[in-house]
């Protein structure tokens, strides 16, 4: 049990079923830090991040029902919300126009030979930890798990065959094990 | 490939970040619910990944969840209410679920009603044929067993031949003379009242000998009367129903005489 825990899973699942106030308060001051930090490795601009853990939380309030315990543990769940909203925020054709206004410089993504956008802002967490895997590696995780593309899609941009993504994926996850 | 292979193959990793193809979820998902010791490493996994997010944690804006508060209020106006949003969403699926199941009976009970409906039809077409398959065996028994006292060589024949009082009386006699039965096939003779019945007699040396009562309801039907071992010729007479006494000769409906 971390230091943070009031409820266990259970009991804080079992409230938030029955939609209790207190436990949704409780979920967002517990957990909010730490999904808003994976959030902004995605999301540079500090204000959509905003907006996007606004998203996931409202998100979580909804679907708790959704939520099976036996396919993972409580966080592991949100954190896949946070990613994915996250993901759609940066695809998403209002933001995608407003990075082209942008100078740039700051324009830049997976393509270059450096993907981080903001080191100031982003280079914190998994994102932080990629950096000590391998290049090749590094280009993969970043694209499939921060930027949500397909095996297919990083095969076809990267123009390698899918195999050797399929597998340096792999290999780039037991890598990342070791690290985190 | 064991579970130790799998376990370090990295899909542990890539199903818990997300990264997973469906089938990949699938297989990993299956994996899990046989072997625990795979559930126990997904585990570490994701208590190792919490902890790192957490170490990584960066306050969102205070405002940030008054906004939600305020969003989710807007799903219904007062906090009671928004207690009573489970039960009423649970309750409008178990509404569906009794709608359903009304629907379902309905129809059952329709199909069961028309079953029964189809086999009641069934069972009483049924027991007309078997009244008809009965009615049909014992005429063909009758028929039959005439067949057999006719074509019997031992068998005489008499016809007995109406007289001028009742014309159309018609009956044939089949006398077995070495079984001594008799056999009496009515084929034409009027219907009597319920109190009057037909009567056969054999005449043996001018005397009439009784041979048993009956009515002719039916025509071409066989009838067993009772055995005698010599007959000059056969008689039949109107008499009271169940007659005791001798034959009233007046109504002599029919004779024949026996060829010995």
């Amino acid at each position: 049990m971390s230091p943070y825990t009031k409820y266990n899973e259970q009991e804080l699942v079992a409230l938030l079923l029955q939609q209790n106030d207190q436990a949704f308060s409780y979920l967002y001051d517990n957990y909010s830090p730490a999904l808003f930090g994976i959030i902004n490795q995605i999301v540079s601009d500090k204000e959509t991040a905003s907006d996007v853990l606004q998203d996931v939380f409202i998100n979580i309030w909804r679907k708790i029902g959704s939520y099976d315990d036996s396919k993972g543990r409580l966080f592991t769940w949100m954190l896949n919300i946070a990613r994915n909203a996250a993901i759609d925020k940066i695809r998403s054709r209002p933001y995608q126009d407003n990075l082209k206004n942008q100078p740039l410089t700051e324009n830049v993504n997976s393509k270059s030979a450096n993907p981080v956008v903001n080191p100031q802002i982003n280079d914190v967490g998994l994102k932080k930890l990629i950096h000590k895997l391998k290049e090749e590696y590094r280009i993969l995780i970043d694209m499939s798990y921060f930027q949500g593309f397909t095996h297919e899609e990083i095969a076809k941009l990267l123009n390698i065959p899918l195999g050797t993504v399929k597998t340096r994926i792999r290999s780039a996850l037991i890598q990342l094990r070791t690290l985190i | 490939m064991n579970i130790q292979e799998y376990i370090s193959s990295g899909i542990i990793e890539s199903y818990v970040l997300g990264l997973a193809s469906a089938e990949e979820r699938i297989e990993f998902e299956q994996m899990c619910s046989e072997y625990p010791e795979l559930v126990e490493a997904r585990n570490n996994f994701e208590l190792a990944l919490e902890e790192q997010a957490r170490r990584n944690a960066s306050p969102p804006p205070s405002k940030v969840k008054e906004k939600i508060w305020s969003v989710i209020r807007q799903f219904s106006n007062t906090p009671k209410i928004i207690n009573m949003e489970p039960t009423t969403r649970r309750s409008s699926g178990s509404r569906w679920v009794a709608a359903a199941s009304i629907i379902l009976f309905l129809i059952a009970g329709y199909f069961a009603f028309t079953l029964y409906n189809r086999n009641k039809k069934l069972e009483d077409s049924n027991k007309v044929l078997e009244a008809r398959a009965n009615r049909t065996d014992s005429l063909l028994n009758r028929i039959t067993e005439e067949q057999k006292t006719i074509n019997n060589p031992n068998v005489t024949v008499v016809n007995m031949v109406g007289t001028q009082k009742a014309s159309p009386s018609s009956a044939s006699i089949y006398w077995d003379s070495t079984s001594t039965n008799v056999y009496l096939v009515v084929k034409n003779m009027p219907k009597l009242p319920s109190d009057k019945q037909y009567q056969l007699w054999a005449l043996i040396d001018g005397k009439p000998w009784d041979l048993g009562l009956f009515d002719a309801q039916e025509n071409n039907v066989i009838l067993k009367m009772k055995n005698t071992q010599k007959a000059d010729a056969f008689a039949i007479t109107i008499e009271n129903r169940g007659n005791t006494g001798g034959p009233t000769l007046e109504k002599l409906q029919s004779m024949g005489k026996a060829k010995l």
